[in-house]
């Protein structure tokens, strides 16, 4: 617990010797002092008499020092109970996952198309935007989004933002469409092991010349970093809502593996993406929506469980009625009790099942 | 020789097989080019081409492989060292009419090459693999213009790339970078699971460390290595030599399929934690042989450093310790470079003394810099109001730096519940720009530092060095907010525990 007392731990105290009486005296004292914690893992540090350096290994070397992280292309080495948590959630969501839909829609459309849909009273609970590729964070489009009527009570809204991109993200959060109905909660980052990576191309995304898209050339470091946002709206709790999300499955960061462009075929949004997601929500609504093009060398696939609406998907089977008898007889539906505007009123969940060895495997949030 | 030349030798050949065809893989020949070469002598004598000259099996040979590349593969040779044994498996008549009607028609010059294209890729590969090739080949835009400029030639993948191509700045500023900087000591980690056995089976088990749920010491270690020595063989001992292994610790608490500790070495029940645990067994540490700097004694590139930078000595370590609120930052001076880990108020119980956000906002920090960058570390919630600061104090922000936090075993730290919906693997550093400092190298590191944790709110030291890059060695550089482990040589610090005051600084002029 000991590198992050700050998350509500409460065992900070002890291997220090000293008595509890004692401790309470100190901190009596000197309120204000810092607590200087002792470091139990000092003889092993000691023993390996250095730290080594990684940055300074890149100036002499060249190799990013990502390439020393030695989980990349197994993120949960090491840690047997959560690689069968995973696994146990990836077979639970396949269960409960729709058939592939997409929705080929060509970009001046998707406002339109995305509004009828809102009218009709579909909804998602998860809405992916963008992808990978620099030209998906059109402004004028993700400010019409009839975002707030697609989204579920709660949801989460996942978007891809390029470094470059963060003010104008920051601006739309707060800006008249958006605030106070999507609160920004976490960003996630995706960044290379090497600079063979497909979706770090020289001149895009890196600051290197004088174009807005590219950060105006103000960066003072090499840009290696793709940004998502993760926002929620409506109210979810960690602790009781359960049925809905899962916290604390996967991680913020995630890595690409070396050469990894090639052995996923260059996908607009690697495949790790849409785990954390399904990890996270036990919803089964899952839309992703891909403003622009992507062109061929970055293709958006299809996958069970997700709407994808993009210009260039390749399947276009979507049909909303189709759609909803998928969703009642793939998902555990569940009827939730809420009150909009002082009326009761009883809302359809699509989830998925879980099984009682997920809810002893998953890591569980303090009440 | 004449296209006229080379194609009469092609004719002649074309004819020759024509003629024969597949009989001349039978008997008597049965394909052997020892014996059918002196019958093309012979037909060439015959039918006029008196031009052509074959003296041998060899010439022949070589022949036949030159009309190969004009006919499309039209003959199978089976090669042999000694001409005189090369065999002809398979003669392509087909090819071989195609290529005669070529050569034998008017414009026979020019299709016979079109016709050697066509044939070569189809037999080769087929189609959809050629379209395969053109489109995973770099993308072309070529704009057609009806004017011509020399020099110009409207190929945009070409101009994309002169316009990505780095800087010189940023390449002379890497290249001095890693000149001026000393390489400090890198070891690999061993991923040989064999090794790992060997050592825990010869002399690093719980037999010779015992049950009790000690950390060994260094010394002990190296004196149970020396021990069991013999045991090793040689490939395993130069790679405890040269990497580092680590060793997992097997007590009589440990449980080995509840996997790894999810703190490792900064476990807090270590003496009983059932998780495994592991022993970093490093290298030993050569003496600084080869490694006595490289003194560089005077660089031609200056730009971004001072003109004396090789000879100047690092000033050494400044600070204060106070409550930063109070103290007038006036008398400070300006500074290039800031660096700043205040601690946020982000809602939490927490172990130390944290600062509002109004008492942060209203720090007087336009005091402090007026061209510059500022390096402020943010987590969670404080991300939003970090960079409202930045814009407030009067910066851009410029870049998101993100420190991947790594674990004892240079692994991400995936467990745990470390952060509010998902685990937080890293942390998050806001860097501003003020003013338009023209002074600055950029992009000599990439925007992530990966490095392991250390104590609650310790921050990685590399940070110190890419500021240093950036801004150049001897610029004057402050941190705020900083803790007493943070004092460097080069920096200010100024931090406060708000129980003592004292302060230790030189008095230089610039």
């Amino acid at each position: 617990m000991y590198s992050y007392p700050k998350y509500g731990s409460k065992g900070t105290s002890s291997s220090s010797g000293s008595t509890g009486a004692q401790k309470s005296r100190e901190r009596k004292v000197a309120p204000q002092v810092v607590v200087k914690t002792e470091d139990p893992g000092a003889p092993f540090r000691k023993a390996s008499s250095y730290e080594m350096d990684y940055s300074n290994h890149y100036i002499h070397t060249g190799h990013y020092p990502t390439q020393v992280i030695r989980n990349v292309n197994f993120q949960t080495d090491g840690y047997p109970k959560l690689q069968k948590l995973k696994d146990l959630k990836e077979a639970q969501v396949e269960r409960h996952a729709t058939k592939p839909f997409g929705a080929k829609v060509q970009t001046d459309q998707m406002i339109s198309v995305l509004n009828k849909w809102a009218s009709q009273g579909l909804q998602f609970d998860v809405i992916m935007i963008g992808a990978l590729v620099e030209n998906q964070f059109i402004v004028e489009i993700l400010n019409l989004l009839p975002l707030f009527k697609l989204c579920a009570k709660p949801g989460f809204v996942f978007i891809w933002a390029t470094t470059a991109n963060i003010k104008q993200l920051t601006t739309l959060l707060n800006g008249e469409r958006w605030n106070k109905k999507f609160r920004r909660s976490e960003e996630l980052v995706f960044v290379p092991v090497d600079d063979t990576s497909e979706y770090f191309k020289p001149g895009v995304n890196d600051g290197s010349h004088r174009g807005e898209g590219n950060g105006n050339n103000e960066s003072l470091l090499g840009r290696k970093q793709w940004h998502c946002w993760m926002c929620i709206t409506g109210t979810a709790r960690r602790s009781t809502d359960t049925d809905l999300i899962h916290c604390n499955v996967d991680t913020d960061l995630q890595i690409e593996p070396q050469g990894g462009a090639r052995v996923n075929h260059n996908d607009a949004v690697p495949e790790t993406f849409y785990k954390v997601v399904e990890n996270f929500s036990n919803s089964t609504r899952r839309l992703h929506i891909v403003p622009c093009h992507t062109g061929y060398k970055h293709p958006v696939r299809v996958r069970p469980g997700w709407v994808v609406m993009l210009p260039d998907v390749i399947l276009d089977n979507f049909d909303i009625e189709a759609y909803e008898q998928e969703l009642h007889s793939k998902s555990y539906v569940k009827f939730r009790n809420t009150s909009m505007n002082g009326h009761q009123k009883l809302v359809p969940q699509y989830l998925v099942a879980q099984t009682s060895e997920i809810e002893t495997l998953r890591p569980k949030s303090p009440n | 020789m004449s296209i006229d030349d080379s194609l009469a030798r092609f004719l002649a050949l074309a004819q020759f097989f024509l003629k024969d065809k597949e009989a001349l893989l039978e008997e008597p020949y049965r394909g052997n080019v020892g014996v059918i070469w002196a019958l093309f002598a012979n037909f060439c004598k015959e039918h006029g081409f008196s031009l052509i000259v074959v003296t041998g099996a060899a010439s022949f040979v070589l022949l036949l492989e030159e009309f190969n590349d004009v006919s499309g593969t039209a003959l199978i040779l089976k090669t042999n060292e000694s001409p005189e044994q090369t065999k002809i498996e398979w003669i392509n008549v087909a090819n071989i009419e195609i290529l005669k009607n070529r050569l034998t028609s008017d414009s026979a010059f020019e299709e016979s090459q079109v016709a050697v294209d066509c044939s070569s890729q189809s037999e080769v590969k087929p189609v959809f693999q050629s379209l395969f090739q053109i489109l995973d080949g770099p993308l072309r835009t070529e704009i057609e213009s009806s004017r011509k400029i020399n020099g110009f030639d409207y190929d945009y993948s070409r101009l994309w790339d002169a316009l990505t191509e780095p800087t010189a700045m940023v390449q002379l500023g890497k290249a001095r970078a890693e000149l001026t900087s000393t390489k400090k000591p890198y070891f690999e980690v061993c991923e040989n699971k064999h090794h790992i056995h060997v050592i825990t089976n010869t002399f690093f088990n719980s037999k010779t460390l015992g049950l009790s749920n000690e950390i060994p010491s260094n010394a002990r270690v190296t004196k149970l290595l020396a021990a069991a020595q013999h045991m090793i063989d040689k490939e395993v001992l130069e790679c405890i030599r040269t990497k580092i292994h680590f060793l997992p610790l097997i007590t009589n608490y440990t449980d080995v399929n509840l996997g790894n500790c999810s703190y490792l070495d900064t476990c807090h029940k270590l003496k009983n934690c059932r998780y495994v645990h592991y022993f970093t067994m490093c290298p030993p540490l050569q003496p600084n042989t080869k490694e006595t700097e490289k003194q560089v004694v005077a660089m031609e590139y200056t730009i971004g450093e001072c003109h004396d930078s090789s000879t100047r000595k690092p000033l050494p370590p400044q600070w204060i310790n106070c409550d930063v609120r109070n103290l007038p930052f006036s008398i400070l001076g300006k500074f290039a470079a800031i660096i700043s880990d205040p601690a946020w108020d982000i809602h939490m119980a927490l172990p130390y003394g944290t600062c509002k956000d109004t008492e942060l906002l209203s720090l007087p920090m336009q005091e402090l810099q007026d061209e510059g960058i500022i390096c402020l570390w943010v987590t969670g919630r404080s991300i939003e109001i970090g960079r409202k600061a930045l814009g407030q104090w009067g910066y851009t922000v410029s870049d998101e730096v993100i420190w991947i936090k790594t674990n004892q075993l240079n692994r991400t730290i995936v467990t745990g519940r470390t952060g509010h919906w998902l685990n937080h693997s890293k942390e998050h550093l806001l860097v501003g720009v003020k003013g338009n400092p023209i002074w600055l190298n950029r992009k000599i590191d990439v925007d992530f530092i990966v490095s392991g944790t250390r104590e609650t709110l310790r921050k990685p030291d590399e940070l110190y060095e890419i500021v240093e890059r950036i801004v150049g060695k001897h610029a004057r550089k402050l941190e705020i907010f900083g803790r007493d482990n943070n004092i460097r040589p080069g920096w200010v610090s100024m931090y406060g525990t708000g129980r003592f005051c004292s302060f230790h600084l030189l008095q230089t002029i610039y």
